[in-house]
């Protein structure tokens, strides 16, 4: 028995290799699989998925950065998001304490300045730095700190935060003084002035880039034998960055979406595949048996169908812990309605089939004919019908999140858009957020659909051209 | 015999077009159809009977296209006519059909006489008393009273149906009316009333029918040529009395089948059987089509091209067995 | 030879009518009343036909043989056993001796199965064979025997894929699967071609006389039923109304609607084009749910008189040579019809009304 039925799949394997689109949708399955499987080595930032909404892990990232290959289009392009490491750090006595020194050279050669480049040292007790940003025209700004306290910590030096007043002052040298009494400090943008020409009209961002290597020397003086400086690293957000840009909240999106693919998978498919077995098979027993079951359970049906999932979902999750796997057992609970009217009629057809009456005839149980008869027939609709609701069980996943009460520690395509829609990414035009895990989910669909089609051709023999 | 032709068919070919490739359905047919008189088309599912019938009003079912020969109504080629010159001036006025399941194709929810009434107007302009006086006219004439016309189809039997079928294909009095398996539903014997039917129609308006069967006990009650097709060509082409006289057909396809027909009145042992299948008709066997079931073939049967020869008047057959060579 | 195998006696199968809220009220139930007390007994190893048109009960008697449908009322035995209404292992037992043939061929098998799962599937119903292999053995055995060979090239196609014969070919290999003694065959001809109808029919005896079986054939074709049944019972609005050996009922006719029906066959023979067919009955058949009082086909028969409709339904009585017939004037009518055909000779071409009487 066992034997055979793979001697089927395996007959079944050699037609579907000859359906094109049903290869695609495989194609894409695979896809999808092979994604969720190698998750962690194509993403840059792998705990994504688990400190999604932890605002420090994004720290350094640029804030609604395009994606990388947008450079490609455009006549100006955006400095890339970049991170230098310093190999080394030199250190020497220094009184009491020590002194470390350290160079970050970074190679800047785009049009657009990045939109903040950050310092970060790692550090133990008591410190006093100093950071001198050297351009390539030999020109530098200073900063300079003390930073006490105790145990190990990073500090972070961000021009844009940080070197305003020192970058002002430094443009300001070029510039006439009625258009210094105009503006201040925080009005300019320092990463502009940083990377464009020593020359009038930088203050305003108006003068050309400065290419060619740009230079931070760290000099930090430790106070005493205990304190130490440990890393140094200068992280450039860039105005681009990663395969898909960043949200407003310096998410790398790329990370987020490849995070959402396996709740995707899980969702639409548990769902699905649940509801529609729960349902073939309601629907199949209600249409074969007939007379008394059969309106009983059409009036089961009737309730379920009729109460609105939207609102239950709502005060479940308000009720129980937000949590994914309770979502998906809801809305189980309320999506295997959506096959049984159809394959009720269709059941009622067969039903009439004179081969079923020569299965009765034969001697055959109920439940045989049912699960030999009946239900294989159903197959094909059952895959379309599990192709239909995977995008449904995605986007209703998607709206209990809009609301705020979706499962806060994953992240959902649902989830990615919600935020997009909540914080007017359209508006702002920007794409990238709201795109990939829109096309995402359509994808997700179209997998399904073909591999549900394919199945159809297949399963059916008398769309088979022969 | 020689009565006026009023329908020529020559070379007629049809071919559907499939994805499989071309179905030579009709191929080269050429046969007349003679005032008052019955042409039975006989032959097996799939060997082209229906489909021809379909040809002959210019109407082919797609992927189906005639691609050659000539249709002559009154010595005018049909097929050379546009499209609304054959439906003013052919299609049902001088050639009409009665389709299979014709009967289980009148409309349920509406009345006989609004079914009928449709028809006749779609070609006539008439006033409602005229269109009545000759509803009511037609359905006496096969054998059906006035008060039909107020029912619904549900309400009436298949007989009546198929009476009623009938007398709608009479409506604008045609010439020839083709009748496609008209009594295969029906149980034996209303399937006698219906041959009577014709049989009366045919005599009282000198009307010339074309019936298609697969039966051929029928064709032996109905025609009075008898036309046995096999895989779109005629087989054999001769009176009733030459297929069922007692010399018997003289196409080996012919003879199987009337030894098929199980009699009511004969104790046979063992009826006879025709082995294998028709063929293919995108790839046809060569020469006769019916040589590889044939029990009599010889050498020249699957090389040479077969013509339709008459071996006697007004019998023609197609079979190298039969010609005096 | 003549051993009975299945005896039944007063078989009868009442079908409810749907009825609307007033009826439903009012209490009325109506019934189609399409088996209606009918006894036969069908012998060992013979070919029992119904015919009869359609509507007349023969696929209902053939379903309640089959157990597919419950009998209302009356007895049926199998093998000298009680059968009427059977439950559990009984019922198993008798599907494994009683198997049916059905009209079509293409219908009557799953079209997702193979040649292979239809052939298996009995075995699988009834337990037997102890693993895959050897039910395989016998489906192959039974394929040869049903002349589809080579099995491995039929095994493996479905049933579209077949030919109207060889379809019914596998329908006929699967009914011998469980060796069963009846096989209940509707019309199993009536779809095929009439070039190899007689190659099917040819198979079936050569089954029958091979392997000991007893059909019960049913069929509207009164030719195939001559050529094909040993004996032959005609059914008339769920009643039987004559039964005997085949080639007495065809030959020496009793009942008048027999004599209608076989008025009504067309046969293959020259000379009849010219000639309007007598059929000697009149009218339509009348609804199931509305069977005339009396004889019930006094209606339509030609020589009906008032006893007919007046008195108590005719019997189905033996008048002798086994030939059984329901009409009390068969022997007046006899009589009537020999005069008949010597005035007849005289007049020529006789015309009848073919119109009905509506």
């Amino acid at each position: 028995m066992k034997k055979r039925d793979f001697s089927q799949l395996r007959s079944m394997w050699s037609e579907f290799r000859r359906i094109k689109f049903g290869m695609v949708g495989l194609a894409l399955l695979g896809m999808f699989v092979v994604v969720v499987l190698i998750e962690p080595l194509i993403v840059p930032f792998p705990d994504a998925a688990t400190r999604w909404r932890d605002m420090t892990y994004w720290v350094d990232n640029p804030r609604n950065a395009k994606p990388a290959w947008v450079n490609w289009f455009t006549s100006k392009d955006y400095a890339p998001s970049a991170r230098i490491q310093s190999d080394n750090i030199v250190s020497g006595e220094f009184g009491a304490g020590k002194l470390y020194q350290a160079e970050l050279p970074y190679k800047y050669s785009w049009d657009k300045a990045p939109s903040d480049v950050t310092l970060r040292m790692n550090v133990t007790g008591n410190a006093r730095y100093e950071a001198e940003f050297i351009r390539p025209d030999g020109l530098s700004v200073t900063y300079q700190k003390t930073s006490q306290g105790a145990g190990t910590r990073d500090l972070r030096i961000s021009v844009a935060q940080n070197l305003q007043p020192q970058l002002y002052q430094f443009a300001g040298k070029y510039e006439d003084p009625r258009v210094m009494q105009s503006t201040s400090a925080s009005t300019i943008n320092p990463l502009a002035v940083l990377f464009s020409q020593a020359e009038k009209g930088a203050l305003l961002s108006g003068s050309k880039p400065l290419d060619g290597t740009y230079t931070v020397r760290v000099k930090v003086v430790a106070a005493d034998a205990t304190s130490s400086l440990n890393e140094a690293e200068l992280i450039v957000a860039g105005g681009v960055q990663g395969v898909l840009g960043t949200d407003n909240m310096k998410r790398d999106l790329w990370s987020g979406l490849i995070a959402g693919t396996k709740w995707a998978l899980i969702i639409g498919l548990l769902t699905s595949f649940i509801a529609v077995v729960v349902g073939v098979i309601y629907g199949v027993t209600s249409g074969y048996y007939g007379g008394f079951v059969d309106s009983l359970m059409n009036r089961i049906y009737e309730i379920f169908s009729s109460v609105p999932l939207l609102p239950i979902l709502i005060v479940m999750s308000a009720v129980f812990k937000p949590s994914i796997w309770i979502m998906i057992a809801m809305m189980c609970i309320f999506f295997w309605v959506g096959p049984v009217r159809t394959v009720r009629s269709i059941a009622l057809q067969i039903k009439e089939a004179s081969y079923i009456e020569a299965a009765r005839g034969l001697g055959a149980s109920n439940r045989r004919i049912l699960m030999r008869h009946m239900i294989p027939q159903l197959v094909p609709y059952a895959f379309a019908s599990m192709a239909l609701s995977v995008p449904g069980a995605i986007v209703y996943e998607a709206s209990i999140s809009l609301i705020g009460l979706g499962d806060a520690t994953r992240v959902t395509w649902g989830q990615i858009l919600q935020a997009a829609f909540s914080s007017g990414a359209v508006l702002q035009g920007i794409w990238w957020w709201v795109v990939p895990p829109g096309v995402a989910i359509a994808l997700m669909g179209m997998t399904f659909a073909f591999i549900g089609f394919a199945m159809d051709t297949i399963l059916n023999p008398k769309l088979k051209t022969r | 015999m020689d009565k006026e032709r009023i329908l020529e068919v020559r070379d007629l070919e049809l071919h559907y077009f499939t994805r499989k490739g071309v179905v030579r359905a009709v191929d080269k047919l050429s046969f007349d159809v003679r005032r008052g008189e019955t042409l039975g088309v006989v032959g097996e599912s799939g060997c082209g009977k229906t489909t021809m019938g379909t040809a002959l009003l210019n109407m082919p079912t797609p992927p189906g296209r005639i691609v050659g020969g000539q249709i002559l109504v009154d010595g005018q080629d049909i097929l050379k006519l546009s499209e609304t010159e054959v439906r003013r001036r052919v299609r049902w006025e001088q050639i009409s059909m009665v389709f299979q399941g014709a009967m289980n194709c009148l409309t349920p929810v509406y009345t006989i006489e609004k079914q009928m009434k449709e028809t006749l107007q779609q070609h006539r302009e008439m006033s409602k008393e005229e269109a009545k006086r000759r509803m009511v006219q037609y359905l006496n004439l096969v054998g059906l009273p006035e008060h039909i016309l107020k029912r619904y189809p549900h309400e009436l039997s298949g007989g009546m149906k198929q009476r009623i079928v009938i007398a709608m294909g009479l409506f604008l009095e045609p010439r020839v009316v083709i009748c496609d398996e008209p009594t295969t539903a029906l149980d034996v014997v209303v399937q006698a009333q219906i041959i009577n039917l014709l049989k009366d129609l045919k005599e009282q308006l000198s009307l010339s029918f074309i019936f298609i069967t697969h039966d051929l006990s029928i064709e032996a009650e109905v025609s009075d040529r008898i036309m046995v097709m096999y895989a779109g060509r005629i087989a054999e082409l001769g009176t009733n009395e030459h297929i069922y006289g007692p010399q018997g057909p003289a196409h080996p396809y012919t003879q199987r089948l009337m030894a098929a027909t199980p009699r009511l009145h004969e104790e046979v042992e063992e009826l006879a059987f025709i082995p294998g299948t028709p063929p293919d008709l995108v790839e046809p066997p060569s020469g006769c089509r019916f040589h590889p079931r044939c029990h009599v073939v010889m050498d020249r049967c699957s090389r040479d091209e077969l013509p339709l020869r008459e071996i006697e008047p007004d019998h023609l057959v197609a079979c190298w067995r039969c010609f005096n060579e | 030879m003549s051993e009975p195998i299945l005896v039944a006696e007063n078989l009868t199968k009442w079908f409810p009518v749907k009825r609307n809220l007033t009826q439903v009220m009012k209490g009325n139930r109506t019934w189609v009343r399409a088996v209606d007390r009918i006894s036969f007994t069908i012998n060992k190893g013979e070919i029992f036909g119904l015919v009869g048109e359609s509507g007349c009960g023969k696929t209902t008697t053939g379903k309640l043989i089959m157990k597919l449908l419950e009998i209302t009322d009356g007895t049926l035995e199998m093998k000298g056993e009680n059968a009427t209404h059977l439950r559990g292992a009984a019922l198993e037992k008798y599907r494994r001796e009683v198997q049916m043939i059905f009209q079509d061929p293409y219908s009557s098998m799953n079209p997702r199965f193979t040649v292979r799962d239809v052939l298996m599937e009995p075995l699988e119903i009834h337990k037997v064979g102890k693993d895959a292999k050897e039910r395989e053995v016998w489906v192959r055995e039974i394929l040869d025997e049903v002349k589809l060979s080579p099995p491995d090239e039929f095994l493996v196609r479905h049933p579209h894929m077949l030919s109207g014969g060889q379809r019914q070919r596998a329908a006929t290999a699967r009914t011998l699967m469980l060796s069963p003694s009846i096989i209940v065959a509707d019309e199993p001809v009536s779809m095929i071609d009439l070039s190899t109808r007689a190659e099917i029919l040819h198979m079936m005896r050569q089954l029958q006389r091979e392997m000991g079986l007893t059909y019960v054939y049913i069929t509207h074709d009164l030719s195939t039923a001559r050529y094909f049944t040993d004996r032959l019972a005609v059914m008339y609005l769920g009643k039987i109304i004559e039964m005997g050996v085949a080639g007495s009922v065809i030959d020496r006719t009793l009942h008048p609607y027999t004599k209608a029906l076989i008025a009504a066959v067309c046969e293959p023979v020259s000379g009849k084009v010219n000639r309007i067919k007598d059929v000697p009955i009149k009218g339509e058949i009348p609804a199931a749910t509305n069977i005339p009082p009396g004889c019930r086909f006094h209606p339509r028969c030609l020589y009906a008189v008032e006893e007919c409709w007046q008195e108590e339904e005719p019997t189905l009585d033996d008048i002798g040579g086994g030939h059984l017939v329901a009409c009390r004037r068969w022997a007046e009518i006899e009589r009537l019809g020999a005069a008949a055909r010597t005035s007849e000779a005289s007049l020529g071409t006789r015309k009848s009304s073919f119109a009905p009487s509506a």
